[in-house]
C-alpha cells in the first residue's frame, strides 16, 4: 500500500504500542494507522528489535526436563493446526475488520446528525468509547469542543477541518479544549475509527446498553 | 529449500539459478531465523527443539519480569507452552525478509504475555486478542536476515552504552511491561519527564531520530 499518511500516533505511542502497554482504545486506533502507514510499521520494526533485545537479555529461568517432551505432545494430540481464520477485509485494517464482524453493538448506523452516522462498538473497556463515525459528502458537523481525548483514524475518503485535510489512514489526537468543525469532501462519504474518552463511566457491563451518549451536540 | 520462501520474493537475487541458497555470511548471521524457516517448511523437530532450548528459559524469564496486575506464579512455564505451541503453528507464516526470528517471537512473546495478563485481570469480554493488533501488510522492500542481524547488533551494542537511568526506564516499558503511567508512578518522576526520557534513550540508540534532527 503506498503511505500516503501525513498525520501519525506521536512516538511514545508507537513505543508503548511496541512494549504492549499502550491502552486497548488506542491499540486500536495504532493498529488501523499501520495497516495505511508503512513509515510507522518501520519504525514499530525498529522498536520491537528493542523488545527482542530486552527479552534476550532477560534473566533465564530454567524450564522443566520434560517441558519439551510435553510441549510436544501436546502439539501431537491436539492435531493439526487450523489454518489462520482469514475473513474477508474489504481492504479494513485487520482489527477494525474483526470489530466489524464481532462487536458492534447495532448492527445498523445511527443518526447522530444531518450529515453524520455512528456504529458503536464493544471492546471490554470503558475508558472510550470507540465507533465508526459516517459523515456524508460534503457534510458539516456542528462545530463541537473536546472535553477528553479522541483519537481518530481515517478508514475511507477524507474530511477537513479549519487546519487541514486528512485523508486515509491519518491519526488524528484530539485534546481537551480542542474544537473544530470537521466537513466531509464533497466527492464521497467519509468513515473513520474514532475513540473518545467518555465522560461518563457506565458502573455495570450493561452500561453499554445505555442511551447512547451524543458525542456531537447537534445544537 | 529452506530458503524458497526468501528467494520467491527477494527482486535481487538472481533468479538463474533455482537451487540458490542463503550466502555463506547470510547463513551465519542468524541461526535462529534459519532454524525457525526449517521448522516452517519442513516442520523439523529437530530445529523446533533447538529453538526450544534457547528461548524457553528466555521466555520464562520474560514473563517473571512482569508482576504486573494478573501475574501468577505457574504463568512463566504457561507463557512458554503457549509461546512455543504458536511458534510451532504460525512458523510457516513466518517471514524472514519482514523481521529475524528473534523480533518475530519476542512479538508473540509480547502478545501472549498482555492476554494471558489482562484474562486474568479483566473479567469482561475481550473481543480482541493483542495480536490482532499485528496484522499489517507485508511491506514491499525485504530486508535481507544480514542487514536485520546488523541493525539488530547495533541495538544491542547500543543498549549496553546507555546511562542507567536511560537504561533503566527502557526495563520497565519492555522488559517488566509497565505502561508510561505506570513507570511514572514508580519511579515517582512525572509522567512528561518519563516520557522525554524513554525518547532521549531510543534517539541515543539511534532507533528513533529526534525532532530536531529531522528539520
Amino acid at each position: 500500500m503506498i503511505n500516503s499518511t501525513n498525520h501519525h500516533p506521536d512516538e511514545n505511542m508507537l513505543i508503548e504500542f511496541s512494549a504492549g502497554t499502550l491502552e486497548t482504545a488506542a491499540s486500536i486506533c495504532v493498529s488501523a494507522h499501520l495497516h495505511y502507514c508503512s513509515s510507522c510499521r518501520a519504525k514499530l520494526l525498529r522498536l520491537d528489535q528493542v523488545g527482542s533485545q530486552m527479552m534476550s537479555e532477560a534473566e533465564p529461568i530454567d524450564v522443566a526436563d520434560d517441558a519439551f517432551d510435553s510441549l510436544m505432545e501436546k502439539i501431537d494430540t491436539a492435531g493439526k493446526a487450523k489454518p489462520e481464520e482469514n475473513t474477508p477485509s474489504d481492504d479494513l485494517p485487520f482489527s477494525v475488520n474483526k470489530l466489524i464482524n464481532t462487536s458492534l453493538i447495532s448492527k445498523n448506523w445511527k443518526r447522530l446528525s444531518s450529515s453524520v452516522d455512528v456504529a458503536r462498538f464493544k471492546t471490554g473497556q470503558e475508558e472510550f468509547e470507540v465507533a465508526l463515525h459516517k459523515i456524508c459528502a460534503g457534510g458539516k458537523t456542528p462545530k463541537h469542543g473536546h472535553e477528553g481525548l479522541e483519537y481518530t483514524v481515517v478508514l475511507k475518503g477524507s474530511f477537513s477541518d479549519e487546519n487541514a485535510v486528512y485523508r486515509e489512514g491519518d491519526f488524528l489526537l484530539r485534546q481537551p479544549g480542542d474544537v473544530h468543525q470537521p466537513m466531509g469532501a464533497q466527492n464521497g462519504e467519509c468513515i473513520c475509527l474514532s475513540a473518545l474518552s467518555a465522560p461518563i463511566v457506565p458502573t455495570s457491563p450493561l452500561g453499554f446498553l445505555m442511551k447512547p451518549w451524543l458525542r456531537i451536540n447537534p445544537m | 529449500m529452506i530458503t524458497s520462501k526468501i528467494r520467491n520474493t527477494s527482486p535481487n537475487r538472481p533468479t538463474g539459478n533455482p537451487v540458490a541458497t542463503l550466502n555463506n555470511s547470510e547463513k551465519r548471521s542468524d541461526q535462529w531465523s534459519q532454524l525457525l524457516i526449517s521448522v516452517g517448511e519442513n516442520r523439523d523437530r529437530r530445529a523446533f527443539a533447538q529453538l526450544f532450548e534457547h528461548f524457553g528459559p528466555l521466555l520464562k524469564g520474560f514473563a517473571h519480569a512482569s508482576r504486573n496486575e494478573g501475574w501468577f506464579p505457574g504463568l512463566g512455564d504457561d507463557l512458554v507452552q503457549e509461546v512455543m505451541i504458536k511458534v510451532w503453528n504460525k512458523a510457516a507464516g513466518y517471514n524472514a525478509e519482514k523481521a529475524s526470528a528473534t523480533t518475530w517471537i519476542y512479538t508473540v512473546a509480547r502478545n501472549c504475555r498482555i492476554d494471558m495478563l489482562r484474562r486474568k485481570s479483566n473479567t469482561q469480554h475481550l473481543p480482541l486478542e493483542n495480536e490482532d493488533y499485528w496484522h499489517e501488510p507485508d511491506e514491499v522492500t525485504p530486508i535481507s536476515l544480514l542487514q536485520q542481524k546488523r541493525s539488530e547488533d547495533k541495538v544491542q551494542a547500543s543498549l549496553a552504552q546507555l546511562p542507567k537511568e536511560q537504561d533503566q526506564i527502557l526495563r520497565k516499558v519492555y522488559l517488566e511491561g509497565k505502561s508510561h503511567a505506570e513507570a511514572s508512578a514508580e519511579l515517582g518522576l512525572p509522567l512528561g519527564t518519563v516520557k522525554s526520557r524513554v525518547r532521549l534513550a531510543l534517539q541515543k540508540m539511534q532507533i528513533i531520530v529526534s525532532k530536531e534532527a529531522q528539520e
